[in-house]
């Protein structure tokens, strides 16, 4: 355990170093690429940005890369902040997850106007807002509505038509959170079960744990819990083991964090859906140097999403 | 003697008209399971409440707490996850961890003589950064070895975590009022001057009702695992403005010098009957926020009426 935290620490110092070094400017013509991300404290942001700075060290001659991301994954005015400071550093591109799919789109208007290249990753920003601002930012990433309705279709099979379901979606601003919920509701009505209530877990896993306890006992048949993220689903399974019901009401999660595995393998959680964590800021900077190379025209982008079952 | 049990009254009647309300709004409110659900919500409250209660009663508040059951947790997953300590021993250094934490803030405050509010702020960033970095952001699955702590016993809907919280409410009321220090916390508490000059010791008692605090929010920590049967860097976000509105709806003076633990645990029960409730309700997450500010506030209000 002691090498990873030490990792940490020197990776901290040594971004410290280099974000205040005087070599900032760029030596060679490589171009820039700044990916501003929600909050880094966040498992799944975590695993992004590792996976975008392995990528990085793998074609260090192609391109370099800045990593920045917010405290608080509701802090827009600091997010609106690093996309301001990334356009002052001179980057070629921005690849961003935006916290909120509408509140970011002047300042990524302001940065596009400067000449910089947008690249939207994860949280797809509203198409309306985008088409009023006359901001265009390819939006690559899964497609969160199809990706839970997959996941829904695998429970599915495990019920039977008429039987009760629950889902536990996010915080319900955010529209990741609003499109699984769909999906899940695609899936549950298409097959005949009927829904009977959707709660927000707030993406937190003891938020979920009360509110999944509260559905158990105010709703006894219910057979089956959707939940939009992870740790929500983590977080139900403690409630419905504490009611008593395991193997009785089903799980299924979104994400695949590694703490859900066990979860799985114990049959406690049914399935869950994987969007390559890993990758998906990766599908954004290669989008983002592609347009660059080539001088294309930037294009959506659909990334994979797989369902894990045990 | 009338004018104490008269308070109980007013608590019980605010709980008593919740459960009705809630009962009449949905018939599976009166059943066992809402019961479990309700009971399973309290010992991490009740503890954090309880040391919550004797911080306020001396003139201090601890807003660290809710990072501290993150920090604390996080600690707690790295312990048994990764070094595979054992439970006995993860909950000691969770308890001791936490009332290193908590006095700390106490020291600083008291020592340096600022404002417990801005230290246990600072207090409230560090530990969440703290719980981060040693999980290095990622939720820890325990599993079963920490499991039955929450569990009910023998399938009932008790866990021993409920009746550890129990006893240890009663210990901070029997502390509070029946112990010397108990007297200085609240003599501090109406007027530190005074208690000075007539020779009641000022900085210990309150540096230790700081470390109390962290102690029990250690505790609640390891409940909150074992609830989950994992650790999340992410838990307790906002715990400790529920656990200071249990304190102050049971009718501890956020000036000091006057509360309850006893009564801090029946606005922990109410607070856990309200999120119960509201969920089964269905209500609506705006709702929920709407509905318990203002049952924070009515209560507040209630017990300022009874007072005048």
């Amino acid at each position: 355990m002691m090498t990873p935290t030490r990792l940490l620490f020197a990776t901290a110092l040594l971004s410290l170093f280099v974000g205040c070094g005087k070599s900032d400017k760029p030596a060679t013509d490589k171009p820039r690429v700044a990916l501003v991300m929600k909050s880094l404290a966040n498992e799944f942001f975590q695993t992004m940005a590792e996976g975008a700075k392995k990528h990085q060290a793998q074609h260090a001659a192609e391109y370099e890369l800045v990593v920045n991301g917010i405290k608080n994954e509701t802090d827009l005015a600091e997010q609106v902040g690093l996309v301001e400071q990334m356009v002052a550093q001179g980057v070629q591109a921005i690849v961003i997850a935006p916290a909120d799919s509408k509140a970011l789109i002047p300042a990524l208007k302001r940065a596009q106007a400067a000449g910089v290249l947008i690249i939207n990753i994860d949280n797809k920003l509203d198409p309306d807002t985008l088409s009023q601002a006359g901001l265009t930012a390819p939006f690559v990433g899964p497609d969160n509505r199809a990706g839970a309705k997959a996941v829904g279709e695998v429970l599915a099979k495990q019920l039977k038509a008429g039987d009760e379901v629950a889902i536990l979606e996010g915080v319900t601003t955010a529209f990741n959170s609003q499109q699984r919920r769909a999906g899940f509701e695609d899936a549950m009505n298409a097959a005949g079960m009927k829904i009977v209530t959707v709660q927000s877990g707030q993406w937190e896993m003891e938020k979920a744990n009360g509110v999944a306890a509260g559905i158990l006992a105010a709703n006894p048949n219910v057979k089956a819990l959707l939940c939009a993220n992870d740790n929500m689903a983590i977080g139900a399974a403690a409630a419905v083991q504490a009611a008593g019901k395991t193997g009785q009401v089903k799980i299924v999660g979104f994400d695949n964090i590694a703490a859900l595995k066990p979860l799985i393998a114990e049959g406690r959680v049914l399935a869950t859906a994987d969007q390559h964590g890993d990758l998906l800021a990766v599908f954004g900077i290669e989008a983002a140097l592609k347009v660059l190379k080539d001088k294309a025209t930037p294009a959506d982008q659909q990334t994979p999403v797989d369902v894990v079952v045990e | 003697m009338l004018r104490r049990h008269s308070e109980y009254l007013i608590l019980l009647a605010v709980l008593t008209t919740m459960v009705l309300l809630f009962g009449l709004l949905r018939d599976s409110f009166f059943s066992a399971a809402t019961l479990g659900s309700v009971a399973n919500r309290i010992p991490a409250l009740a503890l954090v409440a309880t040391g919550m209660t004797l911080v306020m009663i001396t003139g201090g508040i601890d807003l660290s707490v809710g990072s501290l059951v993150g920090f604390c947790g996080a600690a707690v997953g790295v312990a048994m996850a990764d070094w595979h300590w054992g439970l006995a021993l993860a909950l000691v250094g969770s308890m001791l961890l936490g009332g290193l934490v908590g006095s700390t803030t106490g020291a600083v405050s008291v020592k340096l003589g600022l404002p417990s509010f801005i230290v246990s702020l600072g207090m409230l960033e560090i530990a969440r950064g703290l719980a981060f970095l040693s999980t290095n952001s990622q939720t820890k699955y325990i599993g079963t070895s920490i499991e039955a702590l929450g569990a009910p016993i023998g399938g009932w809907v008790l866990s021993p975590a409920f009746f550890i919280s129990v006893v240890v409410v009663i210990a901070g009321q029997i502390l509070l009022s029946h112990t010397a220090l108990g007297r200085h916390w609240i003599a501090i508490g109406a007027n530190r001057e005074a208690a000075l000059i007539s020779g009641v010791p000022v900085d210990r008692p309150r540096i230790l009702a700081h470390g109390l605090l962290g102690a029990l929010t250690g505790l609640a920590a390891v409940f909150n695992c074992s609830r989950l049967g994992s650790a999340d860097p992410n838990a307790g976000v906002g715990f400790e403005l529920s656990a200071i509105a249990a304190v102050v709806v049971g009718g501890t003076s956020l000036m000091g010098g006057r509360g309850s633990v006893v009564k801090s645990f029946f606005g922990v029960l109410i607070i856990a009957t309200l999120e119960a409730g509201l969920v089964q309700i269905g209500a609506s997450e705006p709702m929920k926020r709407v509905i318990t500010g203002a049952v924070i506030i009515a209560a507040v209000l209630a017990d300022t009426w009874r007072r005048k």
